[in-house]
């Protein structure tokens, strides 16, 4: 199974969509909420975004493919389903 | 100001200002409330109503791009997907704001 890690903000309705996508399908995922990460932790999210070309949030990796914005057909094209 | 006087100010304020630039508030009334309270939490956290689906980069010129409505700063992009990021906003034809993918700049516009 690809490895599916979330970056994220409490704050965003559209992340907690993204998180309950793969919860609901029993699908492991792991996820940042940037708001309430370290400054380092926040640095390194920005780079991330940045060179994906991504302005905001949710941010999924799941295997080698980014996916900005909550695209739930993207996350299932992705994963393979 | 309780935060309920808050959202209705800033719904009164943010209506006038996103109206001229042919967007209008996103008919799917539960997600206003709950956008709008984060953006009075932000608001009371850091002094601005900031876009809760953004990141703030502490770095103000870049922060300033996301003070809600961030519209005028994000024209182009929120033009071709018809609504903001958050979706707290949609163009003024939209009735169904389900229909509209919420797609990055570079994505934008290929639908």
């Amino acid at each position: 199974m690809k490895k599916v890690t979330l970056y994220t903000l409490s704050t965003c309705p559209w992340c907690r969509k993204a998180k309950k996508f793969f919860a609901d399908r029993s699908i492991p995922f792991t996820y940042i909420d940037y708001d309430l990460a370290d400054e380092t932790i926040q640095r390194r999210i920005l780079q991330e975004l940045d060179a994906a070309g991504a302005t905001g949030f949710p941010f999924a990796k799941i295997g080698d493919e980014v996916i900005s914005g909550y695209q739930p057909g993207r996350y299932a094209s992705a994963l393979g389903s | 100001m309780e935060a309920e006087s808050r959202k209705k100010a800033l719904h009164y304020f943010f209506e006038k200002v996103v109206e001229p630039l042919g967007f209008k508030f996103t008919p799917d009334a539960e997600l206003v409330d709950f956008l709008l309270e984060q953006e009075v939490m932000l608001e009371g956290k850091h002094g601005i109503p900031f876009c809760p689906c953004q990141p703030i980069r502490n770095d103000r010129a870049r922060d300033m791009q996301i003070v809600c409505p961030c519209i005028p700063f994000h024209r182009e992009h929120f033009d071709a997907i018809k609504r903001c990021w958050c979706g707290l906003f949609v163009h003024k034809d939209v009735i169904d704001p389900d229909s509209l993918p919420q797609l990055p700049p570079k994505e934008a516009g290929r639908e």
